[in-house]
């Protein structure tokens, strides 16, 4: 007996736009597109919706549409493999602590607290301007900057995650099927596994989808302040460089700014409809 | 017949910000195999406790002392781990509440053979004919298709049938029965009541029953002990009990039960006041407030438990048939 809910027309938007950005991340190099970091010298400062060039060009010549899908996968990238090990990292902590109780979990709520104490546009700038910045003899390789860039914001969610999922299991610990399970001999850990985890995952899916919009944001806000991925490679690097040209070719900012607020408003959109669906089933229980 | 369990002294406490709160106070008693007893008393006067404290069931803040002894064995001795692979095997727990005690996110199935793969290591497919057995026996139509059901899409009485199914999956010695009943409706409960009793004649298991309806244990125990306030205040054979109980506060348990005789219109007896706060040992007996036959000598000073060597106990001064 299923029931099949009508769904918020936000739903399917919200939904088109982030399946369209995966598609990007994942099948954008296989598009015919104009190469995105070689500049067409023919077509510099093209409005959106030229021949050949769909959004336009950069003033310096660069196409405008293959810089968002190329910024899309680096996007992509560095947030799914961020809050993906920061969400797991933050899951162990959170629900050990909170089911083992104890010593460990005061000093895992201390260090939650201390970790969220930190402001973490300031933790990714200082881990990246001592760990990966620009010398004067070489540039700092993109790839490195990606990973302590990756560090860094990994570092983030793990409270952010790890307190949610604390406070879940909690709730769901001192459940009866907990204590019912326990009393049939089950060891922790197969209770955590089958009893804790598939309850408590619904609720760290939903953090984990504003996580992704706030990881975005924070990307582009490193790159405006121009210790973000190098070379115009993401959608922040474009809008940073793209701000000098702000009064000949404004689409140059209000592109990459669009793909970024769509971005984060969806995946907002699609974590608050994760928790609504959520309250709803709990409320069943 | 040998000594299934034996408590001796057992006493619970609980640390509250308001102080210590003793939850059950000096508990002894010996059940033997294959016997039941019923465990009855108003809400709060620690027979859950109890059930979970002789399991080793407690929360974090609960300190137990005394000894408890499973099949001649001190487990309140043993390490936690070795004390895990007697339950389930050795002794398991059926819940109050059939809502709560399922987890809603897993199948039936998943749930019933949890036990048997992991305590018995039972194959997949032998476990699955061994819970279709299970359900079987337990009376629930359809078993093959109840195993892949949630438990949101099964009634109160059904749920229950299937925590039972589980509790007694791994064929355990001893039964914990915590208010089986007190969350299905009455035709249920008398169903389910049955359904315990034969499954303990089948497989010859002790069971404790905890509940607040002497009704209830009247017809399926063996032995009653009555629960005030953390105390035992009244043990005996439930024949015994019921033709010559001693306790002020059984008969008025007993009374308090409504019949049908009554007259409509008649106001139901109860028990006036309330418990006195757990967390203050106040000299007298603990009943004395609520007692119709209370003396000065109540008030002063607790009674002990008076053996009436028949295997009755009780903790009266002056029990009912005595001379006052």
């Amino acid at each position: 007996m299923k029931t099949t809910r009508k769904r918020p027309i936000g739903f399917y938007i919200a939904g088109s736009w982030l399946s369209l950005i995966v598609f990007f991340s994942i099948f954008g190099k296989l598009l015919p597109l104009p190469t995105w970091d070689a500049s067409d010298y023919e077509a510099l400062g093209l409005k959106p919706f030229s021949s050949g060039h769909l959004l336009g060009t950069t003033m310096d010549g660069y196409d405008m549409f293959s810089g968002l899908v190329n910024g899309s996968r680096i996007s992509v990238f560095v947030s799914v493999i961020s809050v993906g090990l920061g969400g797991a990292i933050g899951a162990i902590i959170g629900i050990s602590s909170a089911y083992y109780r104890g010593r460990y979990d005061k000093f895992v709520v201390l260090l939650f607290n201390v970790m969220l104490s930190i402001p973490n546009l300031v933790l990714s700038l200082a881990l990246i301007s001592t760990f990966a910045s620009d010398t004067q003899d070489a540039n700092a390789s993109t790839l490195r900057r990606v990973v302590v860039l990756i560090v860094s914001l990994t570092i983030v969610i793990i409270p952010l995650v790890g307190r949610i999922a604390r406070a879940s299991t909690m709730q769901w610990t001192s459940r009866e099927f907990v204590i019912a399970s326990k009393s049939m001999g089950t060891e922790n850990r197969m209770i955590i596994r089958r009893h804790i985890l598939p309850n408590v995952a619904p609720a760290m899916l939903a953090i984990a989808f504003l996580a992704i919009g706030s990881v975005i944001i924070v990307e582009g806000s490193l790159a405006l302040l121009g210790i973000g991925i190098p070379g115009g490679a993401s959608w922040g690097s474009m809008l940073a460089a793209g701000r000098l040209n702000l009064e000949f070719s404004a689409h140059e900012v209000y592109l990459p700014a669009l793909a970024i607020a769509f971005t984060v408003i969806s995946t907002n959109w699609f974590g608050d409809y994760v928790r609504n669906s959520l309250d709803k089933r709990e409320a069943k229980i | 017949m040998s000594s299934i369990l034996r408590l001796e002294n057992l006493s619970v406490s609980f640390q509250t910000p308001r102080g210590s709160l003793a939850a059950v106070r000096d508990v002894s008693f010996e059940l033997n195999e294959g016997e039941s007893l019923g465990v009855v008393g108003e809400s709060g006067s620690g027979k859950t406790v109890l059930s979970r404290a002789t399991m080793g069931l407690l929360p974090g803040t609960a300190t137990r002392t005394g000894k408890v002894s499973f099949l001649d064995k001190d487990i309140s001795a043993m390490p936690r781990n070795e004390v895990r692979d007697l339950w389930g095997t050795g002794m398991a727990m059926i819940f109050q509440d059939p809502m709560t005690a399922l987890n809603p996110v897993r199948r039936i199935g998943d749930q019933l053979m949890e036990s048997l793969r992991v305590r018995l290591s039972m194959p997949k497919k032998e476990a699955k004919a061994k819970a279709i057995e299970l359900l079987k026996r337990v009376r629930i139509p359809d078993p093959e298709g109840i195993l892949r059901k949630y438990p949101y899409q099964l009634s109160g009485g059904m749920r229950q049938r299937i925590m039972i199914a589980i509790a007694v999956s791994c064929e355990p010695k001893m039964l914990f029965a915590d208010e089986p009943t007190t969350a299905l409706d009455v035709t249920v409960q008398a169903q389910v009541l049955e359904l315990l009793s034969e499954l303990r004649r089948e497989f010859n298991m002790a069971m404790i029953l905890v509940t607040h309806d002497l009704g209830v244990v009247a017809g399926h125990t063996d032995k009653i002990a009555v629960m005030y306030a953390g105390d035992v205040v009244e043990f005996a054979p439930t024949r015994q009990l019921f033709k010559n109980m001693k306790m002020p506060y059984t008969e008025a348990l007993l009374k308090s039960i409504p019949r049908l005789e009554t007259p409509t219109g008649t106001r139901l007896p109860v028990i006036e006041g309330r418990m006195p706060d757990p967390t203050k040992d106040e000299p007298g007996c603990p009943f004395a407030s609520r007692c119709a036959y209370v003396t000065d000598k109540c008030r002063a000073e607790k009674p002990p438990l008076i053996d009436n060597n028949d295997g009755h106990f009780y903790r009266c001064w002056f029990p009912i048939g005595g001379e006052k």
